[in-house]
């Protein structure tokens, strides 16, 4: 009977320390993941290699967009840090931790502007009182944007589309780097001037190209209407199910009016976008093949966001070509 | 510096946050913060509708009057026979639809979503500094934070025995002369202004997972309100300081890191409480088990 008790306070004990155990084990497991942890946080970024005694301004710049413009005008006086990836939806984007210190080392902030940053641009704002931030799209005028007439105050922010009103941005980015580093702004001027003259080339070719489809059939139809300056620019009809907003919600109406006009006239392709879903883009070519005509899903085409950096579409001219050709061969 | 004033946002959120949670938790309404972050978007519309521009102002206040409009609403379904769940699910999904149904009739050609002008980013508080006098005050998202919370202890303080019976037993309250109703509604007023004033500092999830988590876990630990209170307080500053130190590892986002924390933290009271936890009942059984052999 007493070896029956001792037995059971024996185990009795051996669970209680294994409960112990567990808990110091914890404890020291999360000690030690906290060590780890502010170890690595305030591991410096690894600094910029200074080119025999110039200074490397660092730039941080949000969208690829804007980081290809301030490393063709830069050149080798400047070293880019690009906060938004490839294929990320900036209305949509997320700050990381880095984020803060990649914004906080930069010498001068490029971004693109018109709210495309949503809260960002606020901060951006607040932020020029202490260092230089430029919006590349500062010197667009009210004659050049596009907006709801119910809200003049809000224009549409993706004026990339329109090659001749990326050039101003362009010469915006010039003049601003020219402002703040004086002592190169000759070599500013030149990279700026070979620079248009691509986008200048960029910007026949697209109208060159386009111009070649009937215009009859030259309707862009895709999911989100960032494609409204690249349509006024190049004499194209674009239709969209969304707002600007990648929130807003498309109504029924919306798609059955887009299926009509896809029958109407004929049209060949509609387009799913990067950023983009395709499910919604996909309803519209299903509603059209119940009512006999077929139409293809065109490819896809870049809008908020470019490709994978080492991709021909990974800078802002392979984009752009490659949105015009798939335009073009679709649509033919 | 900015990683001190982002722990310290996140820290005063968190705590603010774990505080109310709890009342909400004993009153099943933990969902409350989810649902003023879906119904507020007819008000960002409305007052969009009538100032015509984005500034934070108009929009913090349209989302305020609605706030208020859907804690209300809340309260008074509640109050009459609705369960507390679906109160808050016809709520809050009948101001998001009529909020959804403006944009598209007015606003379709303007970026107008909560995301875009409303919520807050905790990675860009240290940037967004207030000035007084000309003196730079540290960021306007501690002090706006610090204010609603100092509001909601010094009111809960002041009133406590009654918030914790209202809480606990209604119907003794109310039979011993407390204003039961006015001590929800205000409760409720300052559920609303803390998610508020905390959606526009930090962003939704961050707040969304304060308001249930900290105090979730904080149940698992007491039997006691004052005790949860502070457990519950405790368990949001944790979140914030490991939060931060885990976005900081994983160059990731800030909010997201310390609402994962806060998820990490209920698992190790779920799995460990003194009382209720799983792997603390599994021993018991087992000691149970050895002695009746």
């Amino acid at each position: 009977m007493s070896k029956d008790k001792i037995f059971e306070e024996g185990q009795l004990l051996s669970a209680k320390t294994t409960y112990q155990r567990v808990l110091k084990g914890t404890f020291y497991s999360v000690l030690t993941a906290a060590f780890l942890l502010t170890g690595c946080g305030t591991k410096e970024e690894p600094a910029t290699k200074p080119a025999a005694g110039e200074t490397v301004w660092k730039v941080t710049a949000t969208t690829g967009m804007v980081a290809d413009i301030v490393k063709e005008v830069g050149g080798e006086h400047v070293e880019v840090t690009q906060l938004m990836g490839a294929g990320v939806d900036p209305h949509l984007y997320k700050a990381s931790e880095g984020d803060i210190k990649r914004i906080d080392q930069a010498d001068i902030i490029f971004y693109s502007g018109l709210h495309l940053e949503g809260k960002m641009v606020e901060i951006f704002e607040k932020m020029s009182a202490k260092k230089p931030v430029k919006a590349v799209t500062a010197s667009l005028t009210r004659e050049h944007l596009l907006a709801d007439p119910a809200a003049p105050e809000s224009p549409d922010p993706h004026v990339w589309f329109d090659v001749s009103l990326w050039m101003k941005a362009v010469e915006q980015v010039r003049d601003d780097l020219a402002a703040f580093d004086a002592a190169h702004a000759s070599s500013y001027q030149a990279n700026a001037e070979r620079y248009l003259q691509e986008l200048k080339e960029l910007d026949d070719y697209a109208r060159e190209q386009l111009g070649s489809i009937p215009k009859e059939q030259r309707v862009l139809v895709t999911a989100h209407d960032a494609f409204q300056y690249f349509g006024r620019g190049y004499d194209v009809e674009v239709m969209g199910l969304q707002g600007i907003s990648t929130a807003s919600e498309y109504g029924l109406k919306d798609v059955q009016t887009l299926v009509d006009t896809l029958v109407e006239r004929k049209i060949k392709a509609v387009f799913v976008e990067s950023s983009v879903p395709k499910r919604s883009i996909e309803a519209v070519v299903q509603g059209a093949a119940a009512k006999n005509h077929t139409v293809a899903i065109g490819g896809e085409l870049f809008s908020d966001a470019m490709g994978e950096p080492g991709t021909p579409e990974g800078n802002y001219i392979g984009m752009v070509r490659h949105n015009v050709d798939t335009i073009v061969n679709a649509l033919k | 510096m900015n990683t001190f004033w982002i722990i310290l946002t996140g820290a005063l959120v968190a705590a603010s946050c774990g505080f109310l949670g709890c009342f909400l938790i004993l009153r099943r309404m933990a969902m409350l913060g989810d649902a003023i972050s879906h119904s507020i978007l007819p008000g960002i519309v409305i007052a969009f509708l009538l100032s015509g521009s984005r500034d934070i102002l108009p929009m913090l206040i349209g989302a305020a009057v609605v706030g208020l409009l859907t804690v209300f609403i809340v309260q008074l379904l509640s109050q009459n026979g609705v369960k507390a769940d679906a109160a808050i699910g016809v709520t809050f999904t009948a101001l998001f639809s009529v909020g959804v149904v403006l944009v598209s009739l007015y606003t379709a050609q303007v970026d107008l979503d909560l995301d875009c002008v409303l919520y807050g980013e905790i990675a860009y508080v240290p940037w967004d500094t207030w000035q007084w006098g000309g003196i730079d005050m540290g960021p306007r998202a501690a002090w706006g934070i610090g204010g609603v919370f100092l509001l909601s202890l010094l009111l809960v303080g002041l009133f406590f025995k009654q918030f914790k019976l209202c809480s606990f037993d209604p119907a003794l309250a109310a039979a011993i002369g407390i204003p039961v109703v006015f001590f929800h509604y205000l409760l409720m007023t300052l559920v609303s202004f803390t998610t508020v004033a905390a959606f526009e500092s930090v962003g939704a999830i961050l707040v969304v997972a304060m308001l249930v988590v900290p105090s979730a876990t904080a149940y698992l630990l007491t039997e006691k309100l004052h005790v949860m209170l502070f457990i519950s307080m405790g368990v949001g500053v944790l979140c914030s300081v490991f939060g931060y130190l885990l976005a900081s590892w994983m160059d990731s986002s800030i909010a997201g890191s310390m609402t994962a924390v806060s998820g990490l933290l209920f698992l190790l009271a779920f799995l460990f409480s003194p009382r209720h936890g799983m792997v603390i009942r599994m021993l018991a059984r087992r000691r149970m088990r050895l002695g009746t052999n």
